[in-house]
């Protein structure tokens, strides 16, 4: 199969599963899952295979290359109304993106295997969401770039309001009306890089060769940037995340959370810093402040929470913050650690509301004060649960710590006096972040278990697979990280180089 | 003559049979050869549309011209004229619709025929004369139209207000073309261009402009003068809504196109500001009136008042962008419309046209309720659907002239717009029904026509034959 065929196939995959389920019977839960639970499993597969051949075929490039270099590219004609193209390629961002969409998704099946209510428009949802997840990751034309980023941000309202719990209706509205707020301010500046480029192109590697002028770039770079991190929940634009995430079903959590946030970082990299390198010097520095709110603000916020699923919606605040921070940080290290996060935090907050999702079907309360001593109950759970907050916190072993370390040592780099004082304040969040972390771990599995929860039983097999993938990923990737480090490199030397041209 | 000319004759002959073949069985009110004659007609001649040549120009007595444009024009009038006419059939069937059976169906068909004869001749207009009875031959029409529910007094009151807001504008459409006839000294195109060309300052031709702008602005629901909208789109039969909506909205925005990229194309720079105010009021107008409605049609009234605030702005893009992003988005927007009106018709049958009527359709009709939701999306612009496609290339126009903050304006106004489609998806999906209700029921032929409009709605915003053709046909 060569390159770009995979890489359509891939986008295509979940859409032409979601099409497959369409004839199938309403009642037909388990079928409509099994399909969904394929279609999505040979994607693993195949995003698996499109690594491995990544690996072989990335030329090391030379830590000078300003241009960034995409594999498997292809790209043809599409509307010649605005010389929209079809063109598609990867780097090793957008690679490793796709593999973390693949694990949290097939995870994320596995995990809603008990959903029956109209599990057939559930699932269809779910993988178009998914579909264009993937289709953002191998966008290189800014058209279908913002196209998929649409197309993942609007199947989350219904998937909210009509499967998930509490304040849906509101958090889905809320949620949704934000982020369409956002992408109007990506839409205005993909237009003005446009027609200002004198291009009259949407290729993102065309567009990364033209030097925009500085005035342009002054007030094109905070639009664009904005934009996706409303996505990426920057401080002040970050309010729809806790209430979105804490009524989304567990599924649609992890995928929102693991994976769909880090678009908006994904954004702001690949088309506001790689496109306006002079913009983002000017401005960074302003949103460093913006983002070391973010990252103290929510794991103060965390502290005060006792809905699991608030305090998890708040500490993915923090942990978001903190690729934003990297990204603010303006030194390779930081870059790099950005991406590393944009991992570690996807496959670390999807096992949190997996878990999550599995302890409040059992339990049915969320309540942190409610719950206790559910490690003599439900073991293999209440471990995971342990690790999944040590992950958290950042211990060393685990992939949160490769991608934290890497942070703050680049945005110490950086000798600027305020990247000094906001990487200092920003450290302090880590001492936060073990208070509540380790608060909520104590307060659910250790002390006196409740009667009414006695007769809980630990997870099923098949409840098992998913958080045992995510724990193999997260160990993997505290372990093991040189690979993905190499690879990192490779695909950040050129945005850094060009962000500093 | 020309072969250019044959669908103007043709649809004109098929009005006449219309009418005549009516009154051969005036005794049978429910007869429906009037029905099957006017859609065969209309889709004959949108066949003949399709095989005719697009690179030629035809002018006819010198005020008479079809081009390719004028083609593409017509394509849509066409497509309009044909699904109002489908979707008017079940008013004229007793138990048809809950507000009580229509009367009078080949007239209606008649009417629908001869309002489009008057369209046409707006866009093959040579000269200022052509242009304005053509626009009265397109709004005469719908007065009658707007009153065609004789007996209920809502409708009465739409008419009433449409007739006397109508004829306002009329004068001062006519008080503006004099204006412009005072500056050229003659009416054609040609002369109006050098007069324009030669004193684009002139007070006169200044004038004149505000007159038709204000003139045309009432048609295409501009602020501030769109407040007829919501009263007629929730008085008139919905068929006519739809065709109010649709047809007489195209007319109006492609009236502007002629003129300010035709013979005041001189003018257009400093339209610019005037044309970007009135679009942004509009859309902001259409917003917010829409976010308190509980009526399908009223609420239809205002999204297709914001809709026309987006279509505005795109005039002040540069010729080939303003009048191909303009021309893509009235069929997406034609489609979106018509399958909603197709979706009021279906509910309409047996309960009343309100929100809360939507209650219950994700379960009960999971299919009527998935068109529902895609046509919300098209019209708030959610891609893969047309509308996205269509938005951009309308704001992409306003940007090709640099006004970015125009489009964040139009942008978030557009996300404002997305809160209440998504009411009514909410509606569909997430609000369970008070009470338990029997099941909508759908006539194959609507069932066909959403199949249709569902296809184009999706297929415009993935295969780009459309709006390819439409910049060769510019070009």
């Amino acid at each position: 199969m060569n390159g770009p065929l995979l890489l359509t196939t891939i986008w295509l995959l979940p859409f032409i599963t979601g099409l497959a389920i369409l004839p199938l019977n309403r009642d037909a839960h388990q079928k409509i899952k099994q399909i969904s639970l394929l279609g999505n499993g040979l994607n693993l597969l195949l995003i698996i295979f499109l690594l491995l051949r990544f690996i072989d075929s990335a030329p090391t490039m030379p830590p000078g290359s300003h241009a960034s270099h995409f594999l498997f590219a292809y790209r043809t004609a599409w509307f010649s109304i605005l010389n929209i193209e079809y063109n598609i390629g990867v780097d090793a961002i957008s690679v490793l993106m796709m593999l973390l969409t693949g694990i949290v998704i097939v995870c994320g099946i596995l995990a809603s295997w008990p959903l029956e209510k109209q599990s057939k428009e559930f699932f269809i949802l779910l993988n178009v969401l998914v579909g264009g997840v993937y289709g953002v990751f191998v966008s290189l034309d800014l058209f279908t770039f913002f196209l998929f980023y649409e197309v993942a941000v609007l199947p989350m309202y219904l998937l909210i309001g009509l499967w998930g719990t509490g304040k849906k209706e509101y958090a889905a509205m809320k949620l949704t009306l934000m982020l369409v707020a956002g992408s109007a301010f990506i839409f205005a500046g993909i237009l003005a890089l446009y027609f200002e480029s004198g291009l009259q192109s949407f290729d993102l590697s065309r567009l990364a060769l033209i030097r925009f002028p500085l005035a342009f770039q002054l007030w094109a770079f905070p639009l664009i940037f904005t934009g996706f991190a409303v996505l990426g929940a920057m401080f002040p634009f970050h309010t729809w995340s806790p209430d979105g995430h804490a009524s989304a079903p567990t599924a649609v959590s992890m995928l929102h959370a693991g994976v769909l946030m880090k678009l908006g970082g994904y954004g702001c990299l690949r088309v506001a810093i790689y496109l306006l390198p002079e913009g983002a010097q000017f401005w960074l520095p302003f949103f460093l402040v913006l983002v070391t709110i973010n990252v103290l603000y929510g794991a103060f916020c965390a502290i005060r929470q006792t809905d699991l699923k608030y305090i998890t919606a708040y500490s993915s605040v923090s942990h978001c913050g903190l690729v934003l921070f990297g990204f603010a940080a303006m030194t390779f290290a930081g870059l790099k650690g950005a991406v590393l996060q944009m991992v570690s935090h996807g496959l670390m907050t999807a096992l949190f509301f997996c878990l999550i999702g599995m302890i409040y079907s059992r339990t049915h309360t969320r309540e942190v004060d409610d719950m206790g001593g559910l490690m003599k109950v439900m073991p293999f759970l209440s471990v995971a649960f342990v690790i999944a907050g040590l992950a958290g916190l950042g211990l060393p072993g685990l992939s949160g710590f490769v991608a934290e370390v890497n942070i703050f040592v680049g945005a110490y780099a950086n000798p600027a006096t305020l990247n000094r004082i906001c990487t200092v304040l920003a450290v302090l969040s880590i001492v936060v972040t073990a208070v509540y972390m380790l608060r909520a771990v104590n307060s659910l599995v250790g002390g006196p278990l409740a009667g009414r929860f006695a007769l809980l039983t630990d997870a099923s097999l098949l409840e098992r697979a998913p958080v045992t993938i995510l724990l193999a990923c997260l160990f993997g990737m505290g372990i093991l990280p040189g690979w993905i480090i190499k690879l990192v490199d490779n695909a950040v030397h050129p945005i850094f180089n060009n962000m500093m041209r | 003559m020309s072969l250019l000319l044959l669908p103007d004759l043709f649809l004109l002959l098929l009005g006449v049979l219309v009418l005549a073949l009516d009154l051969l069985h005036a005794k049978k009110p429910s007869a429906s050869g009037s029905f099957h004659l006017s859609w065969t007609g209309l889709l004959l001649i949108f066949a003949l549309l399709l095989a005719l040549p697009y690179d030629q120009q035809f002018v006819w007595l010198g005020s008479y011209q079809v081009s390719g444009t004028s083609l593409l024009c017509k394509q849509l009038f066409i497509l309009s004229a044909l699904f109002t006419v489908w979707l008017a059939r079940p008013y004229f069937r007793s138990g048809g619709n809950k507000r009580g059976r229509l009367a009078y169906q080949g007239e209606f068909y008649g009417i629908i025929i001869f309002a489009s004869v008057g369209m046409f001749a707006v866009v093959s207009a040579g000269d200022l004369l052509t242009l304005f009875i053509g626009m009265e031959l397109a709004t005469i029409p719908l007065y009658i139209l707007a009153g065609y529910h004789k007996n209920d007094h809502r409708a009465s009151e739409a008419a009433m207000k449409y007739i006397v807001m109508g004829s306002l504008a009329t004068g001062f459409m006519l008080f503006g073309l004099s204006f412009l006839y005072g500056a050229a000294g003659a009416l054609d195109f040609a002369a109006l261009k050098q007069a324009a060309m030669a004193a684009p300052a002139s007070p006169l031709l200044g004038l004149g402009v505000c007159f038709i702008i204000a003139a045309v602005g009432f048609k295409l629901t501009l602020f501030p003068f769109h407040m007829w909208a919501p009263d007629v789109y929730d008085g008139a039969p919905t068929p006519v809504t739809a065709f109010i909506a649709v047809s007489s909205k195209a007319t109006a925005i492609i009236f502007f196109l002629i003129l300010f990229h035709g013979p005041l194309a001189a003018l257009h720079t400093s339209l610019q500001m005037p044309l970007l105010l009135l679009a942004g009021a509009t859309m902001t107008a259409g917003n917010l009136g829409a976010l308190r409605q509980t009526r399908l049609r009223r609420f239809m009234g205002y999204s297709a008042i914001a809709q026309a605030g987006y279509l505005t702005m795109a005039l002040v893009g540069p010729r080939a962008a303003a009048w191909s992003s303009i021309l893509y988005y009235l069929l997406v927007y034609a489609a979106a419309n018509f399958a909603a009106f197709f979706l009021i018709a279906i509910v309409g049958r047996d309960r009343e046209e309100e929100f809360s009527s939507l209650r219950g359709m994700g379960k009960q009709n999971p299919g009527l309720a998935a068109v529902l939701m895609l046509t919300m999306f098209s019209l708030g612009g959610i891609p893969p659907l047309a509308g996205f496609l269509g938005k951009f290339l309308l704001f992409a126009a306003a940007a090709q002239q640099g006004y970015y903050a125009m489009v964040v304006f139009a942008a978030l106004n557009s996300t404002i717009s997305l809160y209440y489609y998504l009411l009514l998806v909410k509606e569909a999906y997430i609000n369970e029904a008070s009470e338990a209700r029997p099941m909508l029921t759908v006539e194959p032929l609507q069932r066909t026509c959403l199949a249709l409009l569902t296809t184009a709605m999706i297929l415009l915003g993935l295969w780009p034959g459309y709006s390819d053709f439409v910049v060769t046909v510019l070009r």
